[in-house]
């Protein structure tokens, strides 16, 4: 007897992965005291604050690493709340009264494709 | 078709204080309404909101509200009208509550809701009438109301037409 022909069966989501991973990095021109970890996730939920209000605010968003000394940082936030976070991330101008800016270096839904970056690959 | 579409949004003022019904304005609502969509939604729904964002109707001795704003941000905005809490106009603020009725497309089929309600809040408060000359009273004024031909048409419609 013949083998039962394989069924083809294709599956497509559009976006499987639960959280979104961000490598982001503060800058800070002026030579001032710089943010510790408690202090960068606050700065992050109050852009969240000002430009989604508290809906934003209350966003479940995680600082999974944070360096103090380059001001470099890992956050995790929910795959729906991508948008909202990288948006306020983007328009926020003051930290203290200081200028500062966030530049977003990575960003993938695999925590671990953040472990390389081509961009800085030295050849 | 490329149009511009709008939701219309009908709700009730609810307050414990009788006061509140002199604060209930155009402006003093519109100022509540798009601050608690500030305060909820920030700067993004407050724009988003704000587009075509009008009180179109008012009524201060019903305590009837009806807004409007964009098909595309309605859902932000029903969602702050809860968090509204108080009216404030001429340096006077009242606590009150806002109670959504009904979300409709177009303001004929809000009105049709906004009568069909009355009439049902009409028979509720005959029912719960306590004494017989509060029964009485009512019954005469439902009785007396009519539609004349000189006043304007959508003073009364949104009463009980009187006709049954």
């Amino acid at each position: 007897a013949e083998a039962p022909v394989a069924a083809f069966e294709r599956r497509v989501l559009r976006s499987a992965a639960p959280h979104h991973y961000l490598r982001v990095r503060l800058e800070l021109p002026d030579g001032g005291a710089r943010p510790n970890a408690a202090q960068f996730k606050q700065l992050v939920v109050s852009a969240l604050r000002e430009l989604h209000g508290e809906v934003g605010a209350a966003l479940p968003v995680d600082l999974l690493t944070y360096e103090e000394k380059t001001l470099s940082a890992i956050l995790r936030v929910i795959s729906s709340g991508l948008v909202k976070l990288w948006s306020a991330l983007t328009l926020l101008g003051f930290y203290q009264n200081r200028r500062c800016a966030f530049r977003v270096l990575q960003t993938s839904p695999f925590l671990l494709a953040l472990s390389g970056n081509s961009r800085e690959l030295v050849l | 078709m490329v149009r511009f579409k709008n939701r219309y949004v009908l709700c009730e003022v609810l307050s414990d204080d009788p006061r509140c019904r002199q604060c209930i304005e155009e402006r003093a609502v519109g100022l509540a309404v798009r601050d608690a969509i500030g305060r909820v939604h920030g700067d993004y729904g407050l724009a988003c909101c704000s587009v075509s964002f009008t009180v179109k109707y008012l009524n201060a001795y019903t305590g009837m509200v009806l807004l409007r704003c964009r098909k595309d941000s309605y859902r932000l905005l029903c969602s702050a009208l809860p968090f509204v809490r108080h009216l404030e106009s001429r340096a006077q603020r009242y606590p009150c509550a806002l109670n959504t009725l009904h979300v409709g497309g177009t303001i004929r089929t809000c009105q049709k809701f906004l009568i069909q309600y009355n009439r049902r809040q009409l028979l509720m408060l005959l029912q719960n009438c306590t004494n017989e000359e509060e029964r009485q009273c009512i019954q005469k004024s439902l009785l007396s109301c009519s539609l004349t031909e000189e006043q304007s048409q959508s003073g009364d419609e949104e009463d009980d037409d009187g006709t049954e």
